[in-house]
C-alpha cells in the first residue's frame, strides 16, 4: 500500500526502454496458459468486496476533455497524476462537474499528487496553484523521446512496490479524441507496457490490451458498458484468435488490418473470453450515464 | 519505385489550376460530427454519399453552418446523391426527406459483413470509370471521434482499399494511407494543416522507414507498436517524403480556422 505522505520521486536518468522481449520459443498450450481477468468495476460507485481481481488503482489525467466519470476514477485511485496539460483539465473541468460548489473548494479537493511531463502545455497559473497546494511537479522538458503518458506510467511503475505490480491498474482519463497521433501514441504506450494493466478511457470508450501471453476473461458491467465492442490486431497480424460471448465470435480466425478486424461487434451476456496468438486491443463502448 | 504525390488542396476554397495531381473527388459523410469544412468538401466533390446515419448529420448539421439561411434551403442545396448502408441509424423523416428530393437510397440491411463506409467505397469504386480510378480521391467526413471501434473500422477500410486514395477527415485530423508500393511526397498546406503529424505502422511492424521534412526524421528506422511509433512529430517546411517497407498511416493535424 502506498503512503502518499512520504513518497519520493526518484530523479533517475532513464535509459531507453528495450524493445519487446524475445518471442517464446516454446508454444504454450491451452491447458498451461494463465487466465487474466478484467473487470470495469472502477466505473461503479463502489467496488464490490468480492470483486476479482483485487486491484490498486492509479489515475493519469491527459490533456483532453475530462470524462464525466473522472471524479469516480479519482475516488478509486490511490495515486493521481496529471500529464502536463492534464493539470489544466483538472483545474478547468472538474469544477464544472460540481456546479453547485465553489470552484476553488473543488480544486483543493481534487489536488493531483504529481504533475509530470515536458511542461510545455500547463498554464503558469495552474502550475503555481498546484505547487502551492503541495503537488509534486516533475519537469521532464529534456526528454523528448517519450510521451508525457509514457513518463507518467514509468513513474507509477517505478514507484509501486514490486509485489504490487500484478495488482496495479493504471487508469488513463482523456486518452481519446482530439489529435489522432496522440491517440495512437497513447495506444502505443499500452502496447509498450504490455505487462502492466493500463486502461485508456474517454466518455465513449474503454480500451485495454489483451496480451497474447494469457487467456482472457472480460467481465462485462452491463449497467455501464457495452454492447458495442471490438478486437483490434494493433500493429501485428493475428493468425488465430478465438472468442466466446460476442455476437460474432472468432474461431481460430485470422485478423489483420487490410483484412478482417472485429469492429461493430456486440457483447452478449456478462463474460467475454479471448485467446489469441497476438496482442489484441479490446475496446468497448461506455454508456452515457454521467 | 513510383512516386505518389499527396495534396490537401481540397481544403482550400479553390484548387489551383496547376495543382498536381488533378483529382476527381467523391465525398462520404459518416455518422459523426460534421467537420466545419464539410461545405468545402461538398463543393469539390462530384459524387456525394451518406453512409446511413451520415444523412442525419447532413440534415441536422449543415444548416447550423449557415445560420443566416433558412434550414430547408440549405438542406435542398446539400442533397446527397446516394444514401447507402444497413439503414439502422437514419431517421425516418430524414430518409423520407431525401427520397422525395430524388436521392438514391440503397438499402444494404442484409449485409452485416462490411461497414457502411466499406459499402460506400465499393459503390464509388464500381461507379467510377476504370480510367479514372487513379485520379479518384474519396474524402470521408466524420471519420474520427466517437466510438474507437468505428475509428479502427474506418482505418481498416483504407487498408483494405489500399490502391484507392481515401482520406479520413475530422475537425482536427487528416489521415491517409501511404502504401509501401510507392515512394511518397506529401505537399503541406501550412495555412490549413500541421504542424503536428505522425506515421503509424498500423497493421504490421516496419523494419525500415525513411523520411525527410520532419522535425524528427526516420532514417531506415524500425517502427512498430510496442516500440517506436512516430507521433507528436512536426512538419518543417512544405514537403515531407516517406518511403517504407510497410503500409504506414500518415496523420496530420488540421488548423482550427473559422
Amino acid at each position: 500500500m502506498w503512503r502518499r505522505a512520504d513518497f519520493v520521486i526518484p530523479f533517475i536518468l532513464k535509459t531507453p526502454f528495450p524493445i519487446a522481449s524475445p518471442r517464446l520459443l516454446v508454444k504454450r498450450t491451452l491447458t498451461t496458459m494463465d487466465t487474466m481477468h478484467h473487470s470495469s468495476t472502477f466505473l461503479l460507485p463502489t467496488v464490490p468486496e468480492n470483486q476479482r481481481p483485487s486491484l490498486t488503482y492509479a489515475l493519469v489525467v491527459l490533456n483532453h476533455n475530462l470524462p464525466r466519470f473522472t471524479p469516480l476514477l479519482w475516488k478509486h485511485a490511490q495515486l493521481r497524476l496529471c500529464a502536463d496539460g492534464g493539470a489544466n483539465r483538472v483545474y478547468d473541468e472538474i469544477p464544472l462537474l460540481f456546479p453547485q460548489e465553489d470552484a476553488s473548494v473543488v480544486r483543493r479537493r481534487y489536488k493531483p499528487d504529481i504533475i509530470k511531463g515536458d511542461l510545455d502545455s500547463i498554464r503558469p497559473e495552474v502550475h503555481d496553484f498546484y505547487t502551492h497546494l503541495g503537488t509534486r511537479i516533475v519537469d521532464k522538458t529534456h526528454d523528448q523521446d517519450s510521451t508525457d503518458l509514457h513518463k507518467c506510467i514509468a513513474c507509477i511503475r517505478d514507484f509501486a512496490p514490486v509485489s504490487d505490480k500484478s495488482n496495479l491498474c493504471i487508469l488513463v482519463a482523456g486518452a481519446l479524441g482530439g489529435r489522432f497521433d496522440h491517440e495512437m501514441g497513447n495506444v502505443n504506450v499500452i502496447c509498450h507496457f504490455s505487462s502492466l494493466r493500463v486502461i485508456l478511457l474517454s466518455d465513449d470508450n474503454l480500451i485495454h490490451l489483451l496480451p497474447r501471453t494469457h487467456r482472457h476473461e472480460i467481465h462485462i458491467q452491463a449497467s455501464i458498458e457495452g454492447p458495442h465492442c471490438g478486437l483490434i490486431p494493433i500493429g501485428t497480424p493475428s493468425k488465430s484468435s478465438t472468442t466466446t460471448g460476442l455476437r460474432w465470435d472468432l474461431n481460430n480466425t485470422e485478423m489483420e488490418f487490410g483484412g478482417l478486424v472485429s469492429t461493430s461487434n456486440m457483447v452478449k451476456g456478462e463474460t467475454v473470453t479471448v485467446q489469441s496468438d497476438c496482442n489484441l486491443l479490446w475496446t468497448i463502448s461506455l454508456k452515457k450515464l454521467w | 519505385m513510383d512516386l505518389m504525390h499527396h495534396h490537401s488542396t481540397f481544403l482550400l476554397p479553390t484548387i489551383p489550376e496547376d495543382q498536381r495531381p488533378s483529382l476527381t473527388y467523391a465525398l462520404v459523410v459518416l455518422n459523426h460530427n460534421l467537420p466545419r469544412f464539410s461545405p468545402l468538401l461538398w463543393k469539390h466533390a462530384q459524387l456525394r454519399l451518406c453512409a446511413d446515419g451520415g444523412a442525419n448529420r447532413v440534415y441536422d448539421e449543415m444548416p447550423l453552418l449557415f445560420p443566416q439561411e433558412d434550414a430547408s434551403d440549405v438542406r435542398r442545396r446539400f442533397k446527397p446523391d446516394i444514401i447507402k448502408g444497413d439503414m439502422d441509424s437514419i431517421r425516418k423523416e430524414v430518409l423520407d426527406f431525401y427520397t422525395c428530393l430524388g436521392t438514391n437510397i440503397v438499402d444494404k440491411a442484409h449485409d452485416q459483413d462490411t461497414t457502411d463506409l466499406h459499402k460506400c467505397v465499393t459503390c464509388i469504386r464500381d461507379f467510377a470509370p476504370a480510367s479514372d480510378k487513379s485520379n479518384l480521391c474519396i474524402l470521408v467526413a466524420g471519420a474520427l471521434g466517437g466510438r474507437f471501434d468505428h475509428e479502427m473500422g474506418n482505418v481498416n477500410v483504407m487498408c483494405r482499399f489500399s490502391s484507392l486514395r481515401i482520406i479520413l477527415l475530422s475537425d482536427d485530423n487528416l489521415i491517409h494511407l501511404l502504401p509501401k508500393t510507392h515512394r511518397h511526397e506529401i505537399h503541406i498546406q501550412p495555412s490549413v494543416q500541421g504542424p503536428h503529424c505522425g506515421l503509424i505502422p498500423i497493421g504490421m511492424p516496419s523494419k525500415s522507414s525513411t523520411t525527410t521534412g520532419l522535425r524528427w526524421d526516420l532514417n531506415n528506422t524500425e517502427t512498430k507498436f510496442g516500440g517506436l511509433v512516430s507521433t507528436s512529430n512536426i512538419v518543417e517546411g512544405e514537403k515531407v517524403t516517406v518511403q517504407s517497407d510497410s503500409d504506414l498511416l500518415w496523420t496530420i493535424s488540421l488548423k482550427k480556422l473559422a
